[in-house]
This record gives structure tokens, sequence and C-alpha cells, in this order.
């Protein structure tokens, strides 16, 4: 890819709202699991006492104002105020109006893994215990997956593309990819570029009917949108630049009879494959952001993946600060990184130590079914 | 140099005809693929009419194993990929190794599976949901089991871009091969005819009682279909390498969002105008270059008007050929743009615009020069493959004869 600036960032995650709450928990290093869990906003009765790590207190109205936020579902409100977070960062617009740009120049790549689950559960609700006569029309959109992403850019008014990518936990870093091929095509100037997820009850008890809750970091709610211009562009305007993106690498292996086959061979690929990319020698690998979450049999393949491919350098979790957060994950292991390099927040180590300054970070993201992707991201010069 | 992108396989399961050879064929004929709906019941909601593939059998592409554990939409999507494997000539380990990837596109992917989790859980509690059967349900699992069947190792993307996401998939991998990131790509899309889609579009009044009629003054709405189309595309050095039989070539593609309305079309067209001139001039042609346009012409009047006012400010005076083969297939929704497109290469392989049936009274809203109810034979060197979506999605991706556009660009320097 070519290098790219991320000149705004906006972030809603279970540790807060704003860049500036989220940097300033992430500085306090303190596991999730750790926190206090809140009694859960979106979960039913039977499961709200058990807690959730949700966005606290999460009010779209804050952002968004009373009007028109009735049918949309969370992961759309969500996504909206994080757009409208990430626009007003990078200067792209204030108080619903343009400074710099054209809404035909602005557009979305954004990943979510699961983001029609809470509409298709509602739907499916009514239609098993009344009838499939009386699900509600007004919802009905909400069970397409692009549909949160369609109503950022109609809240947001942007017109150049949008794309919604669904590939698990490394969509958010393949989100990065997709928006630079189509930046590179001409198709727009600025693209918010990331994802999100949130908590639904479908969700929370498919993690814990697979056993996850106790073993892994904790299931989250989590959105982060980054804007990515080109890189001349940005520092031909003066633009603030929290970080750079600097390559991009994805692979797949094929897994035997199982499913779920987190490989070694596709993550090492893919880090090979991103460092190319972005020209940096493993030597030059500062610290990795990794997806690890506490599951041996996924963290073990990343791992070693990671120690073939860069060796000894230091191996952060963002995840246990700031949970599991699936189709956002590597959306939001990107905002943590560009915490340490633009703020010194540092993050949790389970391999090595992180040396002083933090110019370039490797983040990297395990899928479940044999698919792997890593980015290389380096601090604004 | 930025590299030729072509066509070299087709695999198609359709209402119509389940292969290239048959689909075509269908097409050409202007067969209905529209029948009661037998999977549901559909007829309690007040419609029974759909594009349902009625001779589907999993077991007759798929491997025991694949029956067992993919859902129908990927069934459909993997039995298309190894027809349209087999159609480009591509043996075992033919599309191996990390120089090929896997785009495709849905909009609810194996809904069945989902739903069937969802019903446990909603009538008996999480005790009746069984663990295993949870992770056969993700978005992301459809390029993954192509990817397992072949032995790709490139990038395994999911683009669930609604009724659009058949022309992203294939504008996406013809990107992908001109900017030298593969070599090969798997891509297309697949969508299953399911209940709670049916219900949604009854209950938004947007379902026609039996026929879907595109531009048509009496029209009464969509009907859904389903199916799955699945494209195999090469760089140009690869397919002339191994003396593929090139079936097309894939021009660029224009995408943009109108930023307007979730399910409606912007009044004046503007993103969608703006997608078919982005294919349009990044394919280094004119609007005079353009042959036939493949609407995607759902029979709503929204629509209709929308894409009406797309081919005037296109066209201006000049009468391209429009047809809408929803009027045969019904809305396969993902999948409808693959399955279209495979439908632009029988157009630019035989020179036959396929009709738009059904069709009975002009609407004087709709002044475009359709291709109504019988095909048609015309010049047939470069096409255009139009598409809206849910979300307010573009999406128009230009394919040609092969060596009839000129030599693509690459992007920005």
């Amino acid at each position: 890819m070519k290098p790219r600036a991320i000149t705004g960032l906006g972030v809603l995650s279970a540790l807060g709202a704003e860049r500036g709450e989220v940097f300033a928990r992430i500085r306090e290093n303190v596991p999730l699991r750790s926190r206090t869990r809140p009694a859960s906003q979106t979960l039913g009765e039977a499961y709200a006492a058990a807690g959730a790590y949700e966005i606290p207190d999460f009010s779209p109205q804050k952002y968004l104002g009373e009007k028109g936020l009735r049918l949309l579902d969370r992961l759309t409100r969500v996504l909206i105020c994080t757009a409208r977070l990430a626009l007003a960062d990078a200067g792209i617009k204030q108080s619903g109006a343009f400074l710099r740009l054209a809404p035909e120049d602005v557009g979305l790549v954004c990943s979510n893994a699961f983001g029609s689950l809470e509409a298709i559960n509602d739907l499916h609700r009514t239609a098993t215990l009344e009838d499939t006569r009386y699900i509600n029309p007004a919802k009905f959109p909400n069970t397409v997956s692009n549909t949160a992403c369609g109503y950022v850019s109609i809240w947001e008014e942007l017109r150049a593309l949008n794309v919604t990518v669904s590939d698990g936990t490394p969509g958010a870093l393949d989100a990065a990819f997709i928006a630079d091929m189509h930046m590179s095509l001409g198709r727009a100037k600025a693209l918010l570029v990331g994802g999100g997820e949130v908590m639904s009850e479908a969700l929370w008890v498919a993690w814990n009917k697979l056993g996850m809750d106790p073993l892994a970091v904790p299931l989250a709610e989590g959105a982060a949108l980054a804007v990515m211009e080109p890189l001349e562009a940005a520092r031909g305007r003066g633009a603030p630049v929290l970080g750079i993106l600097a390559g991009y690498g994805s692979a797949f292996e094929a897994p035997t009879r199982r499913l779920l086959h987190p490989s070694p061979t596709a993550m090492e690929r893919a880090i090979r494959s991103a460092l190319d990319d972005a020209r940096v020698a493993p030597g030059e690998v500062d610290l990795v952001v990794s997806g690890v979450t506490g599951i041996s049999m996924f963290d073990d393949a990343e791992l070693s993946a990671i120690g073939a491919a860069v060796g000894d350098a230091p191996v952060a979790a963002s995840k246990r600060l700031l949970g599991e957060t699936l189709g956002g994950a590597g959306a939001m292991s990107t905002a943590a990184a560009l915490a340490w390099m633009a703020e010194t927040c540092p993050l949790p180590l389970v391999r090595g130590r992180a040396p002083e300054r933090i110019s370039t970070v490797l983040v990297t993201e395990l899928g479940p079914y044999g698919s792997a992707s890593a980015l290389v991201l380096k601090a604004a010069t | 140099m930025t590299e030729r992108v072509f066509i070299t396989g087709l695999g198609v399961i359709s209402s119509i005809g389940t292969g290239k050879e048959a689909f075509f064929a269908s097409l050409e004929a202007g067969k209905s693929g529209i029948t009661p709906v037998e999977a549901f019941d559909a007829a309690r909601m007040g419609r029974k009419f759909g594009g349902e593939v009625k001779d589907f059998r999993a077991a007759d592409h798929l491997a025991r194993h694949e029956v067992r554990t993919l859902g129908r939409c990927s069934q459909m999507a993997l039995a298309a990929a190894r027809m349209a494997a087999r159609d480009a000539g591509l043996g075992e380990g033919a599309l191996a190794g990390p120089r090929v990837s896997v785009v495709m596109g849905t909009t609810m992917g194996d809904a069945d599976v989902l739903e069937v989790l969802d019903k446990a859980f909603i009538t008996q509690g999480p005790e009746a949901i069984r663990p295993p059967a949870i992770p056969r349900y993700s978005a992301s699992l459809l390029p993954i089991h192509l990817a397992r069947a072949f032995g790709a190792e490139g990038v395994t993307f999911t683009l669930p871009a609604a009724c659009a996401a058949g022309n992203y998939s294939i504008g996406f991998a013809a990107d992908l091969i001109r900017a030298g990131k593969a070599d090969a790509v798997v891509a297309g899309a697949s969508e299953l005819l399911q209940q709670l889609q049916f219900a949604g579009f009854v209950k938004l009044q947007a379902m026609a009682p039996e026929r879907c009629q595109p531009f048509d003054k009496n029209r009464h709405g969509i009907l859904l279909g389903e199916g799955a189309g699945v494209l195999v595309l090469e760089s140009e050095s690869r397919a002339k390498a191994r003396g593929a039989r090139i079936l097309a070539e894939v021009g660029a593609m224009g995408i943009t969002c109108d930023g307007h309305h979730v399910t409606r079309p912007h009044p004046d067209a503007w993103g969608s105008v703006t997608a078919m001139r982005q294919a349009i001039d990044k394919s280094g042609i004119t609007s005079a270059d353009v042959d036939f346009v493949n609407a995607h012409g759902t029979g709503t009047k929204a629509n209709d008007v929308a894409e009406t006012k797309v081919m005037r400010e296109v066209f201006g005076d000049r009468r391209v050929p429009i047809s809408s083969m929803k009027s045969m297939l019904g809305h396969c929704m993902g999948a409808a743009s693959a399955l279209e497109a495979i439908g632009c290469v029988f157009t630019l392989e035989r020179g036959v615009y396929p009709p738009t049936i059904g069709f009975e009274t002009p609407d004087p809203e709709c002044d475009v020069e359709l291709v109504a109810n019988v095909s048609r034979k015309g010049k047939a060197d470069i096409v255009l493959n139009n598409s809206l979506a849910f979300g307010g999605y573009n999406a128009v991706v230009c394919l040609a004869r092969p060596g009839v556009l000129p030599e693509p660009t690459g992007g920005e320097p």
C-alpha cells in the first residue's frame, strides 16, 4: 500500500468514549477483566445482571441529537457517532458542515463481523413467537450486513464509496488495504477506515456457549474509525498526522477437515508480506500489537508466527485492555498502537520489553478459519 | 505495466439453469425461473412466487463433509466455483497458492444456519444450542470455503454489499489483479431465498404477486430469487501463459454511495450516474462505446425511474439497449449482479441482449430502449452491469470482448 496519513480518529470502547478518554484509560493499563462489569444496556433481563463490557452509558443523542434514532440498531448508532468523532478530529466536518473536501470526496470502508445479528434475532423472535406477518418492516433493512455503514454515509453525507468488510477479526486490517486500493484508483480523497462490533444477546450467548468467557479476554463493544488521507495531501496542508499506514499483508492457509484453524503459517506469511509492503526489516519493528486473547490454541499460533517473522520484538496484547471486539478488533488495536506512538500510552506486554520510543508497529490479527492479516504503522515524523 | 483482467471461467446456480450453457440458453429464450416457493410457506405471507432454485442438489457438487457442514448459500457458492474452475480448464491445484485470492459477496450468507440457531435459542433457550454449530455461521465463511476447496492462499474477503455485492466482488477482484496483488481471483456472490428476507420485502410492500416487470407502467414490485454466480478472473499474462480460453475482459468499476436513503435510490440518481461515468471513464472509453446496459431493474417504480435518469444523464439522446434479467431470475439479492455479470458475458460472447420478459405497457416515465420480451441480436463489444443496493450503494462494472478496451492505466503515481 501507499503510505497513508491518519489525520483523525474516532473511537468508542468499553473503556469510554472519544479519543482522549480512551487513551487516558489505556494509560491506566488495567485489564478489562479487572474492571467492574457494568449492568448491561443490551442484554435481556436473563443476562443483564451478569454484566457486559459495553460502551459505558452510551448515548447517541449526545452526538446525534434526538431525532431519527428510533429505528437505528446499536451498531448503526455506534458507527455514526464514531464517524462523526473521526471527521471532526480530522477537521473535515464540524457541526454538520464540511470544512474541507466535498461529500463526494469522502467515503467509508468498515469491518464488522456480526453487525446484523441483533436485527435478525429480533425479527426471528417475532417470526417464531408470533408470525412472520408481524415483523416490523422498518427494522428489516437492519438485517442486511451493510446497512449500518450505509447509514453512516446517510447521516454524515458521505458520497464517495461505502464498503462493508466481513472477515472476522482480521476484517478491520483488511479494511485499511481495501481503502488504500480504492484511494489509489482515485475513488476518494479521504476515507474513514476501521471497524466496530456491538453487544447483542445472540452474540453474548454464542460467546458464552463456546466457553470463551472464562478463558479469553472478555467480549466487548468497540468501534474505531481512522481518517485516511494521501500522505502528501495531509503534509501539504500541514495537517496533524497521528500515524502512517505503511504496509499490509494477508494470507490464508486451508485447514484440514476442521473448520476452526488458527494458522501460524498464514500469520507468518501475512506479517512478512506486510513488512515487505512497508519496506520495513523485521529488526526495525519496535512493537507488535497482537490479537492474543488468552486462548492458547490461537495465541500459540499467533505468537509462534510473530517470533518466526520478527524475532524477539516485544509483543503487546491490546485486547487485555479493550476486550475482544471481533470485527472491530484490528481497528481497536490500531487505535491502541496510535495511543502508544502518539501519546506514550503503554500496552500490556506478553513478550519482551518495549524500547523508549515506538516508531514502527506491526498490528496482527489471526482469523479463526485459516486467514490472517497484518498492518504496519509508522509514527509521523 | 498494468495487466488486463480476463474472465476465463463461469459457474452458475440459478432458477433458469445450472451451469453456463443452460443459463445462456435460458437467457436467450427469455425463460422464466419464477415458480411457487416451496422452501417455506410463502403463501401465508400473501405472496408465493420467487426465483427458487429447485434442482440444486449439493451432493452432486460437494463432498459429503461439505454437504454436512456448509449452509445452502455456501453450498451454492462452492458448487458454482467448482463449475467456474472447470469451465476455465483449471484442474486440481491450478487455483492453489498465494497468488490466488477469493472475493465473495452476499447479503445474509448462510442465513439458514443462523435461522436454526436462532430458533433453538428463542424457543428452548441457550441450552438448545450446540456449540459446534456456532462457528458454522459467519459471513466471512463464503470465501473461506472456496479458498479451502482450491488451496488458494491469497486474500479471502467477503464484501457484503447487499444487492450490489456481486459487482463489488468482481470489480474489486479486477482491481487486485490490475494492482499486481493477485494473478487469479475467484470472485462472485451467492444468496439463498430465505423466509425472513421474503417476509421483509412483503412487509415493505415491495413484493409483486406473480411477475417482476421492470420498466412496465403496471409493475407491481420485485420478486426474490436465489442462486450463485462465480467467475474466474485471471491476469492477461497468466491466462495467455497457460493458453486459457478468454471469455471477456473486466474493465473498471464505478462505485459511489448516495448518502440519501437506506432503501430508496437518490431521486436525482446522482450516485448511480457518477458510478456509471466512473466505470466508463476509468475503462478508457466514452459513453458512445457502450453497446448495452444490464439494468439493476428490480421492478419497483423508484428504481426504474432512477435508472431511466441514469441512462438519460449518461447517454443523452443515444438510446442504448437496456434490459433486466431480474424479470427472469427474480432479485437474487447479493448474488444478483454476479449472475447478471455472467449474463453480460453471454451478451458479449453471443452478441445477444437478453430480454426483459413480462413487459406489456410502456411507462412514459421510463422511456428507455428496453429489450422487451424477446432477446435481440446486436453489437456487443462493451457492456455495463449496473447495480444499486440498500445503504445507497451503487456499483457499475464495465465488461468487454477481449482486447476491445484500451490498455488499462494504473492508479495514482
